[in-house]
């Protein structure tokens, strides 16, 4: 199972039946209501009343709430040593004190039909509403009191199982590397395979050819580099003392030779490389019933 | 009573924006837990790419690193604890310009004078990643800071 990235990493809240019910009594009282909160009392059987604002989401992004550090320092200050607890801890301990509440049985018959959630942005307007109420002394009702009694869901990567063709494949091409790099460690042992093609006198002579017409193809280049800059420019214009002539042949044959060096170089890198290795799996397979055959036919002739 | 009940709301609306403040750190974590994960993907890949074009695996290996035996040097990028307590960084990355006179040494160089682009770009991918991670650990502390005070907090608001 592979992880994947995680792609909504917003906080999601699944309201308990008391935000629900919260909700349902108050509902005479707000001005304006987040789409999704109106979503959820709608899918919860709650009609809103009608001169209710519905505020659309826009992207705005909200700030961080201010916190007022002296008075947490001097509040905390009374409070015996916290116990540090880390997060998951500390969502355990939340979990006791709901069923003391008595809630939680209810809760469960009425939990809110999946994807409603509360986002951060419909916890701002609820703590904006509470204020506001109670403000307005319509109740004393805070937000801790509400959401300690739903759920927190975190977001989460999603599982997904690794593809069986591309471990179908992963595992062929390691079987193939690991059979080459045997091969390849095995040459110099067995007898069998000491007539690959590689060590035939015909396959070295063909890669000497390559790598020769490689460097023939380098010296006549730069010897019509010398040339054109002997003879062609002398032609051109006019007749030139002999030291400048052979200066620009030098000359114009150097930049051509630099610009082929390059290729040059990087040619014979590749045929190191092709030479490396020995080949690939599939030619070898009849090859290798054919070597095998040869060992046992030249066994009596070695005994 | 009446400076109880006061002080008892007071509190009230400290936690309520604890809270608020827990699920915005939340998001901002896991946002920065993603930034981490794709930047070090491409990093990874961008490295990836320099050993397919070098060819082989001995362009670009681990055996270039230096060991114990090696001449020292110092480390060009260091965490050090941040200055600025108002925004609640606590560490941050300090980096130091390459000076071959005074040991610090260029680490890119260790594989090749002039090396290839990709390599380039994935050591300045990694390095980004170091800053995230930076921001995460920063992130993270202010987290167990905050629910430290929520857990306190809410003794104290029992207590009452």
């Amino acid at each position: 199972m592979l992880k994947s990235t995680i792609i909504d990493n917003r906080v999601r809240i699944r309201p308990s039946k008391k935000v629900l019910d919260f909700l349902a009594n108050q509902k005479e009282h707000f001005t304006q209501v987040t789409d999704n909160v109106a979503k959820l009392m709608k899918t919860n059987g709650y009609d809103l009343p009608e001169n209710i604002v519905i505020l659309k989401d826009d992207g705005e992004i909200i700030a961080r709430p201010k916190i007022d550090n002296v008075l947490l320092k001097k509040l905390i200050g009374d409070v015996p040593d916290p116990v540090i607890k880390k997060g998951k801890s500390h969502k355990q301990n939340e979990k006791p004190k709901q069923e003391e509440d008595g809630v939680d049985v209810e809760e469960d018959e009425l939990k809110p039909v999946k994807g409603h959630f509360l986002y951060l942005k419909d916890c701002h307007w609820l703590n904006n509403t509470l204020s506001d109420l109670r403000k307005r002394k319509i109740c004393e009702i805070f937000l801790y009191e509400l959401i300690e009694s739903s759920e927190l869901i975190l977001p989460e990567n999603e599982l997904k199982p690794r593809n069986p063709e591309l471990e179908k494949r992963c595992q062929r091409l390691r079987e193939e590397q690991h059979n080459r790099e045997y091969h390849k460690m095995t040459k110099s042992v067995d007898a069998g395979l000491k007539y690959y093609p590689e060590d035939t006198i015909s396959y070295q002579i063909k890669s000497l050819n390559k790598q020769i017409i490689a460097v023939a193809q380098f010296i006549f280049s730069v010897a019509a580099g010398f040339t054109f800059g002997f003879f062609g420019v002398n032609l051109m214009v006019g007749p030139l003392p002999f030291g400048f002539r052979i200066l620009l042949g030098v000359m114009a044959a150097l930049v051509i030779a630099l610009a082929e060096m390059y290729f040059l170089a990087k040619k014979l890198h590749e045929y190191d490389e092709v030479l490396d290795a020995p080949k690939r799996k599939k030619e070898e397979r009849p090859r290798t019933a054919a070597s095998t055959s040869r060992v046992e036919a030249l066994k009596p002739h070695s005994d | 009573m009446s400076t109880q009940k006061i002080e008892k709301e007071a509190a009230s609306q400290l936690l309520d924006s604890l809270y608020l403040d827990m699920f915005h750190l939340i998001e901002d974590h896991t946002q920065s837990r993603i930034n981490i994960e794709r930047t070090n993907a491409s990093g990874a890949i961008l490295l990836a790419r320099t050993r397919f074009q070098q060819g082989g695996n001995n362009s670009v290996s681990v055996a270039q690193i230096p060991t114990k035996n090696s001449t020292e040097f110092n480390a060009l990028c260091r965490v050090v604890s941040a200055s600025d307590e108002k925004n609640g960084n606590e560490i941050s990355i300090e980096r130091h310009a390459v000076e071959k006179s005074t040991g610090y040494v260029e680490p890119l160089n260790w594989f090749s004078v002039l090396p290839p682009m990709s390599l380039r770009q994935a050591a300045s991918t990694f390095k980004d990643c170091i800053e995230l991670l930076a921001e995460s650990a920063n992130l993270q502390r202010q987290l167990d800071a905050i629910i430290n005070n929520i857990s306190s907090m809410k003794q104290f608001i029992i207590k009452q």
